[in-house]
């Protein structure tokens, strides 16, 4: 939105002019107060569409973000009588497409990414060339038929004007798929070949416009031009790679100035494109592969705080950034800048149709050939379907220098029909479509601890089942890849030169990410530090080493317990009255506290736009449906791994169980004398004393037999909701024990922990 | 068995198998477990034992009786790798889910090492320790506590709402079918020079 001025000069004060009390001067803010505004309005239109919770399931938010553009541009135009402001192209390629291709590209499964490269780049490459050749060709056919009076556009122009148009775009797909939840295979062919075919559009548009405004055009230009797409696009991607590089080895250094860690990610990113548009490379494919190489050096580096900060601002930065995109979009279409021609435009809609159906029906025969999962008749029609064209085509032909192109107008008009029909019908009907065609829907997993297992096991069993039989294949470079990244790359980048496994970073990511939700949801009140999460090493409290027969033991009541599923409703056990009164009810207290902290951390927990990977933490464990807390039992179920063998504990109970200030239980509450029925309130106090006397490992036993039993795995309703707890008194605590008690578990393997407990257990007091 | 093999794999595959086995036996008629040693790749792999040990799994190899055999002749060391041939397209359904057992049990059995047919807590645990076993620096606690977490979910995945007696004793092939029910084992798990040159065969 170009400024324009109201024309208000600083004229010298005449000597009769009085001193102004109240001065309006607009210009002086004029372009961040409209930039503003409109990124306002952006937001303000996206809270609205959200407002009636079935419209955007319906509609993809980009039609509606069209079309209040459209109304905004209706309504500039009428009140000012000429063209509201287009969108710059270099607004749009400098400052609105980088943050979207960064987070996609951040967020991207890169395993998977890899493992279809090969179609996505055959798609994106041959598919881009299949279309724009074809569509180019086509249309040029038409413009020959005298009838429909568009002779004077030539062959050039018309292979211009399809290598632009042929261009599926990232923005569009992205705000598409978004909606539909196929299955991650499919979105990463759509989606990966949106990315990529970046690097040929930019080539085939810089080509043929230099053609067209070439006189001659040798047989050296074409050479020259394959040239080009392979330097644009590796170039691209090269210099993404090596500003990643920079980036994590800047990272390394970065532990004493957190708070700027995620600036350099940004920083570098940005820089990575538009480097590569500087040298009229691909920038796209840039910052991608900037992203992708980031992403999995720099997270192992940042603090958990920097990490959450450059995700959350990723996405708000993404999310605004689409948000403009469509509604310039809307406001760009109202205006003078249209030429309307029946032929041309149907004709390009038809055949940016059909080109796309062909192209990707003969090329998916080519791939299935090596594929080993062929990709059905449904998923082709998706990837045909979903080949949405946005903003980048819209920018690129308000790019087309005038003076080369005297039918601008009218490429621009049939442009902009063929964006809203994809736009609009495309989008809106993918999903009956989609639903009607029962294609794979993704199963919405969390990344369980377990799945990570699995993966590894079975990659590792198929690189050494190849190495048997002595061939090559996929796992051999995959291996040779981690090991060489182990040996090399990771020590260079990473600060603590200790290689970590994935599996264990994932599985302390997840608790700390937990941990990190339930303190900002602001019941507890510290948030657990690095700092602290490293101590456990030294707790190491070295015990007597057990027998044989004892650890046989353990492991046995380990194996008994361990497993029993948590209860979905408590039951109550009315003979467990061994916990004085005050004692319970604070109990219960800390018990509706973290409950109806889960509540609303579920309620509250909703961003819109999380990827599976990141979202979601709070089912790590995916216990059964109902199980309200999950929390409670990680941190039972790490309080159990203490005892064993009298080893440390790990660090992260520690750190998800907080500090909570009761009173410290002296060891000899739970010597109940009633001691024969494992009262299910020893659990709790046991779990207390599990979370405030983190040096008693001896006693490991006991917390870990007792913790392992509370399953508690959810209260029957829902507790008091929080503003009440401040108010809560021990005379509403006792009336309303009585009415909704939250049950605490009989505890099963009692018996068997019992008989551990006598096994090895030294017993203090 | 060995001639249902040999209906999806080619003379040429079987050569190349044959040559293999030559040279990783030093030209006897048998393999034993130290021949292995002479795969220079297969050292780096953190479950090498568990990948030697499934090919001398007397259940891998469909013998009734039990335990590791000694040592293998060339046709058990195809019966191995028939596990790992890929899907071909025409085969139907009962047939597609007589091969995914197959495969499952194949893997099934690499966890579960002392043959009870379950996959204990201590079993997986050492299945985990294994495969984090190329970081020196890892505490072996992080280890269980891992093995540990995913047991739990397994078990909810199996079983669901257990009763406050019940003990989960481990994971029963049934079960384990079920946890692998959301991925498509029998795609993944194929080495590939089986299947390029079923497509030079299908010219």
């Amino acid at each position: 939105c170009g400024p324009h001025y109201r024309g208000r000069q600083n004229s010298l004060p005449s000597p009769d002019t009085r001193l102004h009390v109240f001065t309006l001067d607009y210009p002086h803010v004029q372009v961040p107060f409209e930039i503003t505004l409109w990124i306002l309005l952006a937001s303000l239109a996206k809270i609205g569409f959200h407002l009636y919770h079935k419209l955007p399931s319906v509609v993809p938010e980009s039609c509606l973000l069209i079309l209040v553009g459209l109304l905004l541009g209706g309504i500039i135009f009428g009140a000012e009588e000429k063209s509201p402001p287009a969108m710059k192209s270099d607004v749009f390629f400098l400052y609105l497409l980088p943050p979207i291709v960064l987070d996609a590209g951040y967020f991207m499964p890169t395993r998977l990414f890899f493992e279809n490269f090969g179609t996505i780049m055959l798609y994106a490459v041959v598919g881009t060339l299949w279309n724009a050749i074809g569509i180019g060709v086509s249309l040029f056919g038409i413009c020959q038929i005298q009838v429909f009076g568009l002779t004077d556009i030539t062959l050039l122009q018309c292979l211009l004007f399809g290598s632009l148009i042929s261009a599926v775009d990232p923005v569009a797909v992205l705000a598409v798929f978004e909606n539909i939840h196929v299955n991650e295979q499919l979105y990463i062919l759509v989606f990966g070949e949106s990315l990529l075919n970046d690097a040929v559009t930019v080539v085939l548009y810089n080509l043929f416009k230099s053609f067209c405004q070439m006189r001659t055009i040798e047989t050296i230009d074409v050479f020259a031009g394959i040239a080009n797409f392979f330097v644009v696009g590796i170039g691209g991607v090269l210099i993404g790679i090596l500003l990643g590089f920079v980036a994590a080895f800047t990272t390394r250094f970065t532990h004493k100035i957190r708070v700027i860690e995620p600036l350099f990610v940004f920083l570098y990113s940005y820089l990575s494109y538009i480097t590569a548009e500087m040298f009229h490379l691909s920038g796209i494919m840039a910052i991608t592969a900037c992203a992708m190489t980031m992403n999995k050096y720099v997270e192992e580096n940042v603090s958990q705080k920097s990490f959450t900060t450059i995700k959350y601002f990723m996405k708000m930065l993404s999310s605004v950034s689409e948000t403009l995109i469509f509604i310039f979009m809307g406001v760009s279409t109202v205006g003078k800048n249209h030429e309307w021609n029946w032929a041309f435009v149907c004709f390009t809609l038809l055949f940016c149709l059909i080109w796309r159906a062909l192209g990707v029906f003969v090329l998916t025969q080519i791939i299935n050939m090596f594929r080993t999962i062929p990709l059905t008749f449904k998923d082709q029609f998706i990837i045909a379907y979903g080949g949405l064209r946005g903003a980048i085509c819209f920018s690129l032909v308000f790019l087309l220098p005038a003076a080369v192109f005297p039918r601008k107008k009218l490429f621009i008009t049939s442009v902009i029909v063929v964006i809203f029909f994809t736009v609009f019908i495309q989008g809106i009907t993918i999903r009956p479509l989609v639903e009607f065609l029962d294609v794979k829907r993704s199963n919405k997993k969390q990344p369980a601890v377990s799945e990570e297992i699995y993966n590894r096991f079975f990659d590792h069993v198929k690189a050494g089942i190849e190495d048997v039989c002595g061939h090559w294949g996929h796992n051999y470079w995959r291996d040779k890849f981690i090991k060489f990244d182990k040996k090399y790359i990771r020590r260079l980048l990473i600060r603590e030169n200790q290689p970590k496994s994935s599996i264990v970073s994932l599985y302390k990511k997840l608790e700390i990410k937990h941990a990190i939700e339930m303190a900002e949801s602001g019941m507890i009140s510290t948030v657990p530090s690095l700092a602290s999460l490293t101590d456990y090493r030294e707790l190491k409290v070295k015990v007597k080493p057990l027998s044989s027969a004892e650890m046989e033991n353990m492991r046995d009541i380990l194996t008994k317990n361990l497993y029993q599923i948590r209860q979905r409703t408590l039951s109550y056990n009315r003979h467990s009255l061994a916990a004085d009164a005050s004692e319970k009810q604070a109990k219960e207290i800390l018990i509706r506290r973290r409950h109806s902290l889960r509540e609303s951390v579920r309620k509250s927990y909703s961003l819109s736009r999380e990827r599976p990977a990141a979202a979601n933490t709070t089912r790590y464990l995916s216990l059964p449906k109902n199980t309200k807390l999950p929390e409670r039992l990680r941190i039972r179920k790490k309080a159990a791994f203490r005892g064993k063998g009298n080893d440390s504990s790990d660090s992260d109970i520690d750190a998800a169980t907080t500090v909570l200030n009761l009173k410290p239980r002296p060891g000899n509450k739970m010597r109940d004398p009633k001691q024969k029925q494992r009262k299910p309130q020893q659990q709790f106090r046991m779990e207390w004393r599990n979370e405030v006397d983190r040096d008693c490992d001896g006693k490991g036993d006991h917390r870990e037999a007792a913790n392992q039993a509370l399953t508690s795995s959810g209260f029957r309703q829902p507790l008091l909701s929080r503003p009440r707890f401040g108010t809560l008194s021990e005379e509403d605590l006792t009336k309303d024990d009585g009415s909704m008690r939250p049950m605490p578990p009989p505890r099963l393997g009692r018996q068997a922990s019992e008989k551990g407990y006598s096994a090895g257990e030294s017993k203090p007091t | 068995f060995l001639s249902l093999f040999l209906l999806l794999v080619t003379s040429e595959q079987i050569e190349h198998l044959h040559r293999r086995f030559k040279q990783l036996s030093g030209d006897q008629p048998t393999i034993r477990k130290e021949h292995f040693d002479n795969i220079p790749d297969l050292e780096f792999n953190p479950i090498r034992s568990k990948i030697v040990h499934a090919f001398f799994d007397k259940r891998n190899l469909r013998q009734e009786s039990d335990g590791l055999a000694d040592e293998i002749n060339f046709e058990d060391f195809l019966t191995i790798m028939s596990y790992f041939r890929p899907i071909e397209m025409n085969m139907d359904e009962e047939q597609l889910d007589h091969f995914r057992k197959e495969k499952l049990k194949f893997l099934f059995h690499m966890y579960d090492s002392d043959h009870d047919g379950k996959i204990t807590l201590q079993e997986y645990r050492n299945v985990v320790e294994e495969l984090l076993s190329g970081n020196p620096h890892l505490e072996k606690e992080s280890a269980r506590s891992i093995a540990d977490g995913a047991m739990m979910e397994a078990a909810s995945i199996c079983v669901g709402q257990m009763e406050p007696d019940q003990v989960y004793e481990g994971i029963t092939f049934e079960d384990f079918l079920k946890i692998w029910q959301g991925i498509d084992i029998e795609t993944k798990m194929h080495v590939r020079f089986l299947n390029m040159e079923t497509i030079a065969q299908c010219h």
